[in-house]
């Protein structure tokens, strides 16, 4: 089949793409994009999350036909226009969530689904946004922080957007 | 007190390979492809024991896209490896003796070819009788498991013992004596990434190795030992690797071996990546324990002896058993004063998998058995647990179970203060005996504490090195043998060469080890990357640092006892500031060479094996866990609520990878109590994914308050300690002695029962008792 899809921002069109190939083998082996992670294959470890439009969904379980049209956003995309690190995943670091790095990608795109619909998430809300993702190294506690400081990041700039605003 | 440390400790510091990590660039092996790159896929063993009676690989070479296919045969002395039981095989010889042993392994074009080319191979397996338990093992009319019983003594595979002072005597007196048998099951290290290897054969007849181990320099020797190269012809690369908690090294040896065989026969690139099903039947577990302890203790508590007898599981192949056994036995007592102590381990081949090192190394499941235990002991004698475990705790001074005597700061009573005032305990204690006994749900809160011998101990030569270069522009490489797995020990290295030269940690790149340019420093275990590689870090950048002072004397006109620094720049008498740039221009002019290498050791410590006496470690750290848990009565599931920690570690060298440490730590902790356990059934696994074997999930792991006791005097750089694999100990006791107060339930091992329906029974003086159920 051919398939057109939005990919990072940028449209992607490829030919010959068999119907049933996983998103995950499509990201990893076509086009070259390694920082998705395949963990386990029982679609249990979440490590292979990507954003297809604002949902969290594992590209494992995720037949290319199902993204024809349609948004996705890997962790290559999160980085800004000249490669610098956005701010959530600067958080990643700020706040020690990183050790072994290999669940950090599918960790930070939970992070970014959650925050897409709201910036004012409990710590609570926070687990299970990425709770269907598996890391063994941090025990969640600072990956938790890293995104709670996010949203209050973002909170306070769209305050001070709005607030802006008000003064013009 | 004011520190003029500028690296050292600083809560801002950042992890250097994080941003890597965070933006999905890193590559790990998995993520590696270079040009004709074949595929490799490895035939394992469906049975837990059997006679391999027939072998045929040639139909294999048949299938299209097959390149290169390997047995036993292909490797020098058939392959044979380890340490310190030569009893493993690269691929399995004569026969298998746990399911996922590897048999052959093929590379091929693709990997529906690869797995074409398995699916022809023809093996007929003559089945065994299979040894599913240790007491089938250590039957006299029991099948040997291994080719040769290194013992002598059938499946034994060997034993440890400890005899500080006599107990039976003690015991015999003792007004109260406690005694129960505790069971541990294995754990799955569960690392994100699995196992895997790169091999590039090179036209000089050299092999490249990029393979995610934790101790590239012992699979490099292995490697050429078992292809019969000499070893300056196989060089081993690490790349990023996703975890490892002790479980990357003898899967490791036997993944690399078959890509290197199999490129080099081949003549291409070779690339084997596990898949997580191949990765949990062919890896190795935390040994299985059994730990039958009788305590003796005066009517007001106080602890006077104990004898404890260990049955460890160490399944099929030794690995890292012996050691972790012995370790083991140096703690299965616990942190307390004792005047005489004994233990005997015995540890048995079995069909279940094999079992080597994992978090903790033996101490994990010890430590658990001896905490239920003491807390058994403490409720029988009506005193609360916590305050009966301070008053029988380690202090400086005392001598430990082994009669070790600690001239060393012992924070464990610190330690043990934090989390009950943290944890408000008394409180919280009385509050859940207050509960109604038949609530819908019932809290309780429990504790735990340890101690933890510091780096190799007896079981080895404890050394590491570092290399360190100021190149042209004055940027600075440095190299350490240990590797990174997660942990951070890269960001401790670049922290520690910064302090130390005095230069902004941004000029500082570490290599990650490659064992062309970094030098064996033994094996990355034993949480001892901080204290042994990072004195070597040290002692290499003094070296450095005193060449850059000489020149800066040089310079200045001054001697160097007159040289200040201000940030990086030199300061001499008349006060104006050199940089650190023109130091090194000016060193370089005077022919000195800015590039050292150092070596540093533990001094040797005294363990004789034979008489189960000496010194088993040079130093210790301890640490206590308090958890809180409610149990549903509905559905019989416990939560854990909250968990807090102090571990004392000594001075803390990166303060945000030592609480990730802990957090970590703990999360392992409490899937061992809760969820974890890799089952066997007559040798066959029951829990090869995730489905089966669950992990900690973030709504599993409660918030943890988590602090470092900061202990002076440790003899790591500026005052260190170990923290990585202790920090794991005390949760699963915390989290089950937790339990028994919510439930009235005292199990005697994990993971914790789920018992619907069950009704508090307010029993003396001893509390009903279910045995891992």
């Amino acid at each position: 089949m051919r398939l057109t899809f939005t990919l990072n921002g940028e449209v992607v069109s490829l030919d010959r793409i068999a119907e049933d190939l996983p998103l995950l083998d499509l990201l990893r082996d076509t086009l070259g994009l390694t920082g998705t992670k395949r963990g386990c294959e029982t679609g249990t470890c979440g490590l292979c999350s990507v954003l297809v439009d604002d949902a969290l969904t594992r590209a494992c379980r995720t037949p290319v036909t199902k993204i024809a049209g349609h948004t996705v956003t890997t962790i290559e995309g999160m980085l800004g226009p000249n490669g610098e690190l956005g701010d959530l995943q600067s958080a990643f670091l700020e706040y020690g969530a990183v050790q072994c790095g290999f669940c950090t990608p599918a960790m930070v795109l939970a992070g970014e689904a959650l925050l897409r619909r709201t910036l004012t998430p409990s710590r609570e809300e926070i687990r299970r946004a990425i709770n269907g993702i598996l890391c063994r190294c941090t025990g969640y506690q600072q990956i938790v922080d890293a995104i709670e400081a996010t949203a209050q990041h973002r909170r306070d700039q769209q305050k001070a957007t709005s607030g802006g605003e008000g003064q013009w | 007190m004011v520190s003029n440390l500028r690296y050292v400790g600083n809560p801002a510091l950042q992890n250097v390979d994080g941003a890597d990590k965070v933006s999905g660039r890193a590559r790990y092996v998995c993520d590696m492809v270079v040009p004709g790159m074949l595929v490799a896929k490895v035939l394992r063993s469906p049975l837990p024991h059997a006679r391999i009676a027939r072998l045929d690989t040639a139909p294999a070479l048949a299938v299209p896209g097959v390149k290169a296919v390997i047995t036993h045969a292909d490797f020098v002395d058939d392959g044979n490896f380890g340490w310190p039981v030569k009893d493993a095989y690269v691929l399995a010889v004569n026969k298998v003796r746990h399911v996922g042993e590897p048999v052959a392994a093929v590379a091929a074009e693709t990997e529906a070819a690869a797995m074409a080319g398995l699916n022809a191979i023809i093996v007929e397996y003559e089945p065994l009788p299979v040894i599913g338990t240790v007491d089938q093992a250590m039957a006299p009319e029991a099948p040997l498991i291994p080719e040769v019983s290194p013992t002598g003594k059938g499946n034994l595979c060997n034993s440890h013992i400890l005899r500080n002072g006599d107990p039976a005597p003690l015991l015999t007196e003792a007004p109260v004596r406690f005694e129960a048998t505790y069971e541990m099951p294995h754990q799955e290290h569960a690392y994100m990434e699995t196992e895997g290897a790169l091999a590039i054969p090179e036209p000089d007849g050299s092999v490249t190795l990029y393979a995610n181990n934790q101790s590239p320099h012992i699979n490099r020797d292995i490697a050429a030992q078992v292809l019969g190269l000499p070893t300056n012809l196989v060089r081993v690369i690490q790349p990023p690797i996703g975890g490892a908690f002790g479980g990357k090294d003898e899967i490791l040896y036997q993944t690399s071996a078959q890509a290197a065989k199999l490129a080099t026969l081949a003549g291409r690139p070779v690339k084997l990546i596990l898949s997580r099903s191949e990765s949990m039947a062919a890896s190795y577990k935390r040994q299985a324990m059994r730990s039958h302890i009788v305590l003796g203790a005066e009517t007001d508590g106080t602890l006077r002896a104990a004898k404890i007898d260990l049955t460890v599981d160490n399944g099929a192949y030794a690995s890292g058993t012996p050691l972790a056994s012995w370790r083991a036995t140096m703690h299965a007592a616990g942190g307390y004063r004792y005047a005489a102590v004994h233990v005997d381990m015995q540890s048995v081949y079995t069909n279940n998998g094999y079992s080597g090192a994992f978090r903790g190394f033996g101490n994990t499941q010890a430590s658990a058995a001896v905490e239920l235990a003491i807390d058994e002991l403490a409720e029988r004698l009506g005193q609360d647990p916590l305050e009966y475990r301070l008053r029988n705790c380690l202090r400086e001074g005392d001598a430990t179970m082994t009669g070790d005597l600690l001239n060393q700061a012992v924070g464990l009573a610190d330690c043990l203060e934090w989390v009950r005032d943290r944890s408000e305990w008394t409180k919280k204690r009385a509050d859940c005996t207050a509960q109604p006994e038949d609530g819908l749900t019932r809290r309780g809160i429990g504790v735990a504490c340890y101690f933890h011998g510091s780096g190799l101990g007896g079981e080895g030569e404890d050394f590491a090195t570092a290399t360190l270069k100021i190149e042209e522009d004055s940027s600075i490489t440095l190299t350490s043998g240990l590797t990174d797995f997660g942990q951070g020990s890269r960001t401790v290295f670049t922290l520690l060469a910064a302090e130390t030269l005095g230069v902004d940690i941004d000029r500082i790149r570490v290599l990650r080890p490659d064992t062309q340019t970094a030098l064996d420093s033994g094996p990355t275990v034993a949480s001892r990357a901080s204290i042994v590689g990072g004195n070597a870090v040290r002692v290499t950048s003094e070296k450095v640092a005193l060449l850059l002072d000489l020149a800066a004397a040089d310079h200045l006109r001054c001697d160097p006892q007159q040289l200040i620094r201000d940030g990086e720049g030199y300061v001499g008498p008349d006060e104006t500031p050199v940089p650190f740039e023109t130091v090194v221009d000016h060193a370089r002019e005077m022919g000195l060479q800015l590039s050292a290498q150092g070596r540093w050791q533990i001094r040797p410590i005294e363990w004789d094996f034979e008489t189960g006496t000496g010194e088993p470690y040079f130093c210790y750290v301890f640490g206590a866990q308090v958890a809180e848990v409610e149990v549903s009565r509905r559905t019989g599931r416990t939560r854990v609520l909250k968990i807090w920690a102090a571990h004392d570690a000594g001075k803390i060298l990166f303060p945000k990878g030592a609480l990730g440490q802990m957090y970590g730590g703990i999360a392992q902790g409490l899937g061992f109590a809760l969820m974890e356990n890799f089952r066997f059934k007559d040798g066959v696994p029951q829990t090869l994914s995730f489905t089966q074997y669950r992990l900690p999930r973030a709504t599993d792991v409660p918030e943890i308050e988590g602090t470092y006791i900061q202990t002076a005097g440790a003899i790591g750089p500026y005052g260190a300690k170990n923290l990585a694999e202790p920090v794991m100990i005390g949760t699963a006791p915390a989290i089950a002695n937790a339990f028994a107060q919510a439930t009235g339930i005292r199990v005697r091992g994990f993971p914790l029962p789920r018992v619907k329906g069950w009704i508090r029974r307010q029993s003396k003086p001893c509390p009903p008792v279910l045995a891992n159920l």
